[in-house]
């Protein structure tokens, strides 16, 4: 009888400390998710910080990863095309499916029927806005609230939590605007069609894309009207994700003498990047100093 | 009639994605495949020349239809003719034990290939132990497919148990046989998935796949037997296979995968007297090939083949599966240009083969080349590894 007791109440110690677990399409999700949920979560991550998120391979691994989970956090808007197969492979009909897209205020969503012949464009609009780091607060808000529900008991827990990682990222965001005060209303060249979140926040134009399409490779002729581009608005800067090739980026590197910038867009994209704050601080400051 | 039906179906498709596009449509893409080739095969009419196959078309539709299950058709156009491809549906959860139901006509799993469309492949032609144990078009049957998960902790680990029509097996054999496609046959595959780094993985598979394949009368030939000697004819297929890939940046990616094939089934053999005799014959195939993709556009690779039988022989029941004289091996290489992601290739592929006669025939090797364009019209799933 001691014996049942004994087991039974070690059962309820370890429910009432059992971790909720949560894995993330993206390592910005995995790091948003640790700052919120702290010791009271397990979290993983499907695509890597130097992986393109467009494309992830459905590897086996990753269903198992899901299966074992609570919650699947996701960027959504059609970024993560792969995660429906990865949910399905997992078999669990437990598993909670958060869109952290469902607040974002959503820019570049397509007023036309759109179709490949304008390249990879995402019907539900551009879905890179963790790039906005006051996104990154709806995020953080949305990661809350799904915590809370899971466990009511930790949600004062989780309140503090993101009260803190709100605090930081309002200090650090003072920083990174007055910073980016240098290239304010200034036009950089980017590699691809991420980044209109970061440069409505922070004042920059965008004077064109290295891709000619969202998707498609640079082209010479691309490459041809880029030059001018650079020439006429006197361009210092490619900002550019690091998985991508720098092959075209260089030679117009060569031809102008533009700089090329290569970020990482996700944690753990470079060593040096291993959190949130980390990764903007990089593009802020490779912005800066290329600029 | 049919090419009405399927225009008829096409239109209620496609009208409805127009008129309704809302999340509740299935997803709905259409690969379309024109190939052009000339070989070196003396005596045959193409010799040297410039050939165009009729184009190849598949269209699939697939969705949710609950929160537990899909359903997916795919409807191909081959040799001017339509045909049903593929179409099921899947439980992929909710179901006890995390089992998933397949239930439908589908691309069944013995080996890892098999289950890949072919338009998938990075190769141009289908291994030829496929040709001759499954068919020209791969282990395509009716039936159902149980899948489940193996609790082997972080090592993931599924098993396929299903039992099929036989569909594939049984139009390979005897034509005379009294009862083709009433026995269904069985397929299971084991398979482990290891990620031995955050770039590089291995999938190994173990299959088999038992079952009648004909049910004749022995003494068909032989003078001596009686006409009521009916015999049951077993098969027992035992496959192993493996898929190694090398992903260490977006451009670059080193596939090698290989699958091979034991065939051990009753045939029917004579003895001295000339008298038909139940006997077992043993043979085997298997393939391995390697694909580069050095940059985002480019790849290139190379395959070797090896199967019992001589591949392009008509299938008939003392050829071919039940062959355990003849061989043919093969040499395939190939470059592709994916001009825009994978919405297109471009392929360009040489196959040489030759033949091994236990008769001593002198056949000369045969060597085909062929340029592939294959598009991809509609929302391109992730490709699973």
């Amino acid at each position: 009888m001691k014996k049942i007791i004994l087991i039974l109440l070690i059962a309820i110690v370890s429910m009432n400390y059992a971790n909720i677990k949560v894995v993330a399409s993206t390592t910005v999700i995995y790091d948003l998710v640790k700052e919120i949920g702290k010791d009271k979560v397990t979290v993983d991550f499907i695509a890597r910080g130097d992986q393109d998120p467009h494309f992830v391979e459905v590897l086996p691994s990753y269903m198992l990863k899901l299966r074992n989970a609570d919650i699947f956090f996701r960027i959504g808007m059609g970024l993560e095309m792969w995660s429906n197969q990865l949910i399905d492979g997992s078999r669990n009909s437990s598993l909670k499916v958060i869109d952290l897209s469902t607040d974002i205020d959503k820019k570049e969503v397509p007023n036309y029927k759109p179709d490949a012949s304008y390249g990879d464009v995402h019907p539900f609009g551009n879905p890179h806005y963790w790039l906005d780091p006051e996104n990154a607060k709806v995020m953080a808000k949305e990661i809350y609230e799904t915590l809370a529900s899971e466990s009511h008991q930790d949600e004062a827990y989780f309140k503090k939590n993101l009260d803190e990682f709100n605090s930081r990222l309002d200090k650090k965001m003072q920083e990174w605007t007055n910073t980016m005060q240098k290239v304010k209303g200034k036009s950089l060249l980017f590699f691809h069609a991420s980044w209109i979140y970061f440069a409505e926040r922070f004042g920059i134009k965008t004077a064109g894309f290295v891709e000619p399409k969202p998707g498609i490779a640079p082209s010479p002729s691309h490459n041809a009207e880029l030059v001018q581009i650079i020439k006429s608005k006197n361009i210092k800067t490619i900002v550019m994700e690091n998985f991508y090739s720098d092959s075209a980026p260089n030679q117009l590197s060569q031809l102008t003498g533009v700089k090329v910038v290569k970020v990482a867009t996700a944690v753990y994209g470079l060593k040096s990047v291993n959190s949130y704050i980390d990764m903007i601080d990089n593009i802020v400051n490779q912005i800066i100093q290329n600029s | 009639m049919k090419k009405i039906l399927f225009a008829l179906f096409l239109f209620v498709i496609v009208s409805g994605s127009i008129n309704a596009q809302s999340s509740i449509n299935p997803d709905i893409s259409l690969i379309g495949t024109f190939n052009t080739f000339t070989n070196f095969i003396k005596g045959t009419p193409e010799y040297g020349k410039l050939n165009f196959s009729d184009p190849e078309m598949e269209l699939f539709v697939d969705g949710y239809l609950n929160p537990f299950a899909r359903a997916t058709a795919n409807i191909s156009f081959e040799n001017n003719s339509f045909g049903v491809e593929e179409l099921y549906g899947n439980i992929v959860r909710g179901l006890p034990f995390d089992m998933q139901i397949k239930p439908g006509k589908f691309l069944v799993g013995f080996g890892k290939l098999n289950t890949v469309h072919v338009h998938v492949w990075p190769f141009l032609e289908r291994p030829l132990f496929h040709q001759v144990f499954f068919g020209e078009g791969g282990l395509n049957d009716v039936g159902i497919n149980f899948s489940f998960l193996i609790p082997t902790g972080d090592v993931f680990t599924n098993l396929d148990l299903g039992v099929f029509k036989g569909s594939s097996i049984i139009p390979l054999t005897d034509s005379n046989a009294t009862d083709r496609g009433i026995n269904p046959i069985f397929v299971g595959r084991l398979s482990t998935f290891w990620s031995l780094d955050d770039y590089t993985n291995l999938e190994v598979g173990l299959s088999g796949s038992y079952g009648s394949y004909s049910k004749g009368y022995l003494n068909l030939l032989g003078p001596f037997a009686s006409l009521t000697d009916i015999r049951t004819f077993n098969y027992f297929y035992s496959g192993l296979d493996f898929k190694f890939k090398y992903t260490p940046d977006s451009y670059t990616v080193l596939t090698v995968q290989g699958e091979g094939l034991l065939n051990n089934r009753d045939a029917r053999r004579y003895d001295l007297t000339g008298k038909p005799v139940m006997g077992r014959i043993t043979n085997s195939g298997a393939f391995i090939y390697a694909d580069y993709k050095f940059q985002k556009q480019f790849s290139f690779g190379v395959k070797y083949d090896y199967t019992a039988g001589i591949v392009g022989s008509e299938p008939t029941f003392y050829t071919l599966s039940n062959d355990d004289k003849n061989s043919t091996q093969g040499i395939e290489t190939w470059f592709s240009y994916y001009p825009v992601e994978e919405t297109s290739v471009v392929r360009l592929g040489l196959q040489h083969l030759f033949f091994n006669y236990s008769n001593g025939t002198d056949r000369p090797a045969e060597t085909t080349i062929k340029l592939q364009f294959l598009f991809s019209l509609g929302p391109h799933k992730a490709h699973p590894f």
